[in-house]
C-alpha cells in the first residue's frame, strides 16, 4: 500500500500520468540520450545518467531463491540494459537458511546471473540470517572481513555488521569516518536505525550508537533493511535514511501509517533502488517488482 | 559491665553475619576474579582453536561456496572431536554466569529490560537445541546482540560470540558454528 492518505489518491494518480506525458519529452531534451534509449525499451529511468557518474544498485532481505525474488532479478537486469550500473550494495540477510553450495546458486547466482555476467560487482553486509563465514564468498567482494570500507568516485561507503556492533568494530568505525576526506560518506548495514516497520522498526539500540557518530562526522546517506519494503525516512540531523529490505519478500500493509519518520514508503510488493551519484548529488529512483517506479528524487550533499 | 560484653558479642556478631552476606552477594562490585577466571578459559580455548585451525588451509579471501563449507565442516568436526569430553559450565562456569548474570540485570531495567527480551524473544532461533560442544544449526537466526550490552559484556576474542537463544546466553564460535558453552537464565 503506497503510503498516501486515500484522499489524495486521485491526485497521486493525475501527478504520475502527468509525469508519464510531459517527462519523457524532457528527458528527451537531455543532449546525452539517455531517454531514447529508456524509451526504446519501454523503461523509464529518471537518473541523469551522466557519463563518468557512479551507477549502482540496492536492495536486501532478498536470498530466499523464490520466485518473487527471480522475478524482481529479471526487473534488475532490465534496467541494468538502460542505466548501466556496475556496482550493487546489500543490506543483508542475503541468504535465508542453509547456504551451501546448491543455496547459493538457488538463492543468489542464477537470481542475478545477468548482472554477474555483465560484470556488476555485489558488496554485502551481514544480516541475522546470514552466517558470518558468508564474509569470504566470492561474490559478496567482503574479502573475509565482516565490515569494511569501499572508495568509488569519490564516494566513501562504509559496511557495517550491525548483527553485532561491538566495540572493535565501533572504534574502527569511528577512526575511518573520522579521516575520511571523500565528497560523499555513506554507510550500508541490515538493522535500520529508523524504520516505521510493525514488525521491526526503528533499532533503538542501533541507532543510540551509531547515529551520533554519523551526525559528528558527516556521514550523507544510509542504506539499510531487516524491515521487508522500502522506506524513505524524513532526514534525522541532516541524514538520509533509507530502508531497502524488499528484494526477496514482501511484509505488506508493515509499514505504520501516519508514522512521521516516512517520507514516502511502498510495502505493497518487492522493489530494488537504483543509485547514481554526479558530484554534489544523489539521485535515486526506487523500482517495483512490475517495473513501476515509486519513489524517485534527489539529495544534495551536505556542505563541509 | 556483663550486660555490656553482651551487647558487644551481638554487635560482633551482626558485623560478621553483614561481612559474610556482602561477601556472597557481591555487594563490593564485579566480580572480577570470576572475569579473570572466565577469560583464562577463553584463552585456553582460543589457543587449542589456533592449534587446531592451524592444520587447514586458510581460506582464500573470495572463495567458492563448497570451500567456505568444507573449511567449516573439517573445523567443527575437528573442534567437537578435540573438545568431547566438553561440559557445560568448563568455561562459563557458575561464578561467571553469576555476573553476567550481574552483568545483565544491572545493564537493563526498565524499558531497556523490555525491549531486550522483545529482541531475544522475536528471533527464529527458538529450536535450537542448546548443548554444549554441539554444532548451532546453520539455518537458524544469528540473533543482533544489542551493541550496548556488547560493552557491557566480557570481550570476546574475534572467532568467539555471545548470542542469545531464548534465555540462554550462549558461546559461540564464529566460524565453526559450534556452542562451546552456554549459560541459562541470563534475560533479566
Amino acid at each position: 500500500m503506497m503510503k498516501r492518505k486515500t484522499n489524495s489518491l486521485f491526485a497521486w494518480i493525475i501527478a504520475v500520468a502527468l509525469f508519464g506525458t510531459f517527462s519523457a519529452d524532457a528527458l528527451s531534451a537531455q543532449s546525452d540520450g539517455s531517454a531514447v534509449a529508456s524509451a526504446a525499451s519501454g523503461l523509464r529511468v529518471t537518473l541523469p545518467k551522466k557519463d563518468g557518474s557512479l551507477k549502482m544498485l540496492v536492495f536486501g532481505d532478498s536470498g530466499r531463491g523464490s520466485k518473487e525474488q527471480y522475478e524482481l532479478g529479471k526487473v534488475m537486469a532490465d534496467y541494468h540494459q538502460v542505466f548501466p550500473y556496475d556496482t550493487a550494495l546489500l543490506t543483508g540477510d542475503n541468504i535465508y537458511g542453509t547456504d551451501t553450495a546448491a543455496d547459493m546458486k538457488l538463492k543468489f547466482e542464477d537470481v542475478y546471473r545477468p548482472l554477474l555476467d555483465s560484470g556488476v560487482k555485489f558488496y554485502a553486509s551481514l544480516g541475522n540470517h546470514d552466517a558470518p563465514t558468508q564474509r569470504f564468498y566470492q561474490h559478496f567482494n567482503m574479502n573475509g572481513k565482516e565490515y569494511y570500507r569501499l572508495e568509488k568516485n569519490n564516494v566513501a561507503f562504509y559496511a557495517l555488521n550491525s548483527t553485532y556492533l561491538d566495540k572493535t568494530q565501533l572504534d574502527w568505525m569511528v577512526s575511518e569516518i573520522a579521516k575520511d576526506t571523500n565528497r560523499w560518506k555513506i554507510a550500508f548495514f541490515h538493522h535500520p536505525p529508523f524504520s516505521s516497520g510493525g514488525r521491526h522498526g526503528s533499532d533503538k539500540d542501533v541507532k543510540a550508537m551509531i547515529h551520533p557518530v554519523f551526525v559528528k562526522h558527516g556521514v550523507d546517506v544510509v542504506f539499510t533493511g531487516h524491515d521487508h519494503f522500502y522506506e524513505r525516512v524524513k532526514p534525522q540531523d541532516g541524514i538520509h535514511y533509507f530502508v531497502a529490505g524488499a528484494g526477496g519478500k514482501i511484509r505488506k500493509g508493515d509499514l505504520k501509517d501516519r508514522s512521521p519518520l516516512t517520507a514516502t514508503g511502498f510495502d505493497a510488493d518487492l522493489s530494488f533502488m537504483l543509485i547514481e551519484f554526479t558530484e554534489d548529488e544523489m539521485h535515486f529512483q526506487v523500482i517495483s517488482r512490475s517495473g513501476a517506479t515509486v519513489d524517485s528524487g534527489m539529495i544534495r550533499r551536505k556542505p563541509n | 559491665m556483663k550486660r555490656i560484653s553482651k551487647y558487644w558479642a551481638l554487635a560482633f556478631c551482626m558485623a560478621l553475619f553483614t561481612l559474610s552476606a556482602v561477601g556472597q552477594k557481591g555487594f563490593s562490585g564485579p566480580d572480577r576474579a570470576a572475569l579473570a577466571d572466565f577469560q583464562k578459559r577463553i584463552a585456553a580455548y582460543s589457543k587449542l582453536r589456533a592449534r587446531i585451525a592451524g592444520g587447514f588451509q586458510k581460506l582464500p579471501l573470495k572463495a567458492t561456496p563448497e570451500q567456505i563449507e568444507a573449511h567449516k565442516s573439517a573445523l567443527q568436526k575437528a573442534l567437537m572431536a578435540s573438545r568431547r569430553n566438553a561440559r557445560r559450565g568448563d568455561i562459563l562456569t557458575p561464578r561467571a554466569a553469576a555476573e553476567i548474570q550481574r552483568i545483565i540485570s544491572t545493564g537493563y531495567v526498565g524499558e531497556d529490560r523490555k525491549r531486550l527480551r522483545e529482541t531475544v524473544f522475536e528471533a527464529e532461533n527458538k529450536t535450537v537445541q542448546v548443548r554444549a560442544n554441539a554444532a548451532y544449526p546453520e539455518a537458524s537466526e544469528l540473533l543482533e546482540m544489542p551493541p550496548s550490552l556488547l560493552l557491557a559484556l566480557p570481550k570476546l576474542p574475534k572467532e568467539l560470540r555471545w548470542r542469545f537463544v531464548v534465555d540462554r546466553l550462549l558461546l559461540i564460535d564464529s566460524d565453526a558454528l559450534l556452542i562451546i558453552d552456554y549459560m541459562t537464565k541470563a534475560l533479566p
